[in-house]
């Protein structure tokens, strides 16, 4: 614990050691709350995570993070393959194929638009960031109802479509590909390209786009995070059951089911707390793997075109 | 200018990459906020006969002024919470040189990955006397029945901490890069001149970052008037009735998708987005945040970029 602590504060009546002793329990408080939060922080996933392997009785009797048996994830995942005609691998199924059209469709066309924005003399190119700043900023749940009126208007709602469409705008992930761009690769490159005859599309395909994996790999995850347990925009969008995202399945699973409301009457195949908490990880624990591995990633993305490193 | 003729045509070849996300930005971003003007003063139920009326109906409406009530509630501890919270945390992090702190920091990052109908779930088991990993510490408090924490009355609190559990980490990291991003000279200098730890922090270093303060403040303030998947799912499947229009946007809801009035419902998404915007283009204008990359050249910032690589070998 080697804390770099100067103190170069003018001298007072206060002896060397006694001040030394002051920082010294300063700084055990501060490792003791930095720590506390971290646990704190790790305490309700834990619980999500060992839920499944108890039975529902278990789950009220038993110490909350204790483990029971492998054999609980076993029997809440066949009961929840059983539920509905088994819903929820179309549920499953549905996340990923959506997520993966989302997720393909916002990098590309994100990282086309931080390219042109970059490389290009075209006109309105500051009025064009400034709409995608804002666009970045304005949270996306205040545009819900317009756009299902615009979606209703265009006979999409209860079409997937509607979702991946919608999803697929990222400003954010154009801002992030303008910042790149600008900051990685040199206008003379581009200049010099062009004498030699390459052609704007070439510039990109053979110029910009080998030079931007990491980005690519940047807009991919920010795209897969922000989506993957969106609630909001697929719960208005998808009606039908069979169309839902894991997230409104897990929605949905809450008020069909006596899991969490015992007042929801009993279901065909026993959907219980196990269960639930089964349907919670496949929600959270992708989200959790891809963070953890790209947490210096995250914090680098939120602050493009801001961070000085 | 010349120059700029002579890349005419090839322009055209510019745009047509652009093209895909220009669409999407108008049918997506755009074309929605038209079509939500022109659908205020449509027809509907309690606007029978149109007209732009339809915002003091909805300034009438009986359920707007306790929707206010509970998002200003919400947002007067939420928003200065989670600065004040996460501010002093990321300082914390940042001045401990610790080997450990890296675990830590995955750590903090956990609970981001819980949002909407997961964390509804984490939530109900955490307050629930008979489930929460915290029961022994409820028990003590002397609560064991879930209906002393249920309850309306409450719920300001709850999803506050909801909020605030699910972003502070996340956030904590955030404000942690960008302390990580200050001029290891400016410290030392500010050291060398008599500076103590809590000198340091607060006349140096916040001062540094507050643009960063401030974009967090921005974004948690324009998601907190927008509170909608947590009270609607706590309404609808936990405890049917303890948030029926709880929210702005819950209300706004109701309006389109229970009472099949999309006039009201535009009106009051439109009057939502107001403060989202204000807040967006204070960001974009009044601080220094966007300033380098709206104002300067891509070949600028290439330059600046190359003289940091340089700074740094």
């Amino acid at each position: 614990m080697s804390i770099d602590f100067k103190e170069t504060t003018p001298a007072t009546t206060e002896t060397p050691r006694k001040k030394k002793r002051k920082i010294k329990i300063g700084h055990l408080v501060i490792n003791f709350w930095l720590i506390f939060w971290a646990v704190l922080s790790v305490i309700p996933m834990l619980w999500l995570v060992l839920t499944p392997s108890k039975t529902d009785r278990e789950v009220s009797y038993k110490n909350p993070l204790s483990f029971a048996s492998f054999h609980g994830y076993v029997r809440a995942w066949k009961n929840l393959q059983d539920f509905n005609s088994g819903v929820l691998a179309r549920w499953v199924l549905n996340s990923i194929t959506y997520n993966l059209a989302i997720v393909l469709i916002a990098s590309v066309t994100a990282s086309l638009a931080g390219f042109v924005i970059s490389a290009s003399r075209i006109r309105f190119k500051k009025a064009f960031l400034i709409s995608t700043l804002i666009m970045m900023l304005v949270p996306p749940v205040a545009l819900v109802i317009p756009l299902f009126i615009e979606m209703n208007k265009a006979n999409l709602v209860d079409n997937p479509m509607s979702v991946v469409l919608i999803s697929s705008l990222y400003p954010f992930g154009a801002f992030l590909a303008y910042i790149y761009y600008s900051s990685t690769i040199p206008p003379e490159l581009y200049e010099s390209a062009r004498l030699d005859g390459c052609s704007d599309f070439r510039l990109y395909t053979k110029i910009a786009f080998p030079l931007s994996y990491p980005l690519l790999a940047l807009l991919a995850f920010f795209a897969f995070v922000g989506n993957w347990g969106n609630y909001f925009m697929p719960y208005i969008m998808l009606q039908s059951p069979t169309n839902y995202t894991l997230p409104v399945g897990l929605g949905a699973l809450f008020f069909s089911t006596p899991a969490i409301n015992p007042g929801n009457g009993a279901t065909s195949v026993p959907i219980l707390k196990p269960e639930i908490a089964l349907a919670g990880i496949l929600v959270a624990v992708p989200v959790m793997i891809v963070f953890l591995i790209s947490q210096k990633r995250l914090i680098r993305g939120m602050l493009a075109g801001s961070i000085k490193e | 200018m010349r120059q700029g003729r002579r890349y005419k045509p090839k322009n055209l070849l510019m745009i047509l990459m652009l093209s895909p996300y220009l669409l999407l930005l108008f049918f997506f971003g755009i074309l929605p906020l038209i079509m939500a003007v022109f659908n205020v003063p449509s027809k509907s139920p309690s606007n029978p006969n149109g007209g732009w009326g339809v915002i003091k109906i909805v300034f009438k409406d009986f359920r707007l002024l306790p929707a206010a009530e509970h998002v200003l509630g919400f947002m007067a501890l939420f928003v200065p919470l989670m600065i004040i919270f996460v501010v002093a945390m990321s300082l914390m992090l940042d001045m401990n040189t610790a080997p450990w702190k890296k675990y830590v920091r995955l750590a903090y990052i956990v609970p981001a990955c819980v949002s909407g109908s997961v964390a509804v779930l984490l939530w109900y088991a955490l307050l629930e006397p008979t489930l929460s990993p915290f029961k022994g510490i409820m028990h003590w408090m002397g609560i064991t029945q879930a209906t002393q924490i249920w309850k309306t009355s409450n719920l300001t609190f709850i999803l506050v901490f909801m909020a605030f559990f699910s972003l502070a980490g996340q956030w904590i990291l955030i404000q942690f890069g960008s302390l990580q991003s200050i001029s290891t000279e400016i410290l030392e200098a500010a050291r060398v001149d008599g500076c103590n730890q809590f000198q340091l922090a607060t006349k140096i270093k916040l001062p540094l970052i507050r643009k960063y303060v401030i974009y967090m403040g921005v974004l948690v303030f324009a998601g907190g008037l927008q509170i909608f998947v947590e009270p609607q799912l706590l309404n609808s499947s936990v405890y049917h009735g303890i948030a029926q229009q709880w929210s702005f946007d819950q209300l706004s809801y109701s309006l389109a998708f229970d009472n099949g009035n999309f006039g009201e419902a535009s009106a009051l998404s439109l009057m939502l987005l107001i403060p989202s915007l204000i807040g967006a283009l204070l960001v974009i204008f009044k601080t220094d945040m966007f300033e380098d990359v709206t104002l300067k050249s891509p070949k600028k910032m290439h330059k600046e970029a190359l003289k940091r690589e340089a700074a740094k070998a």
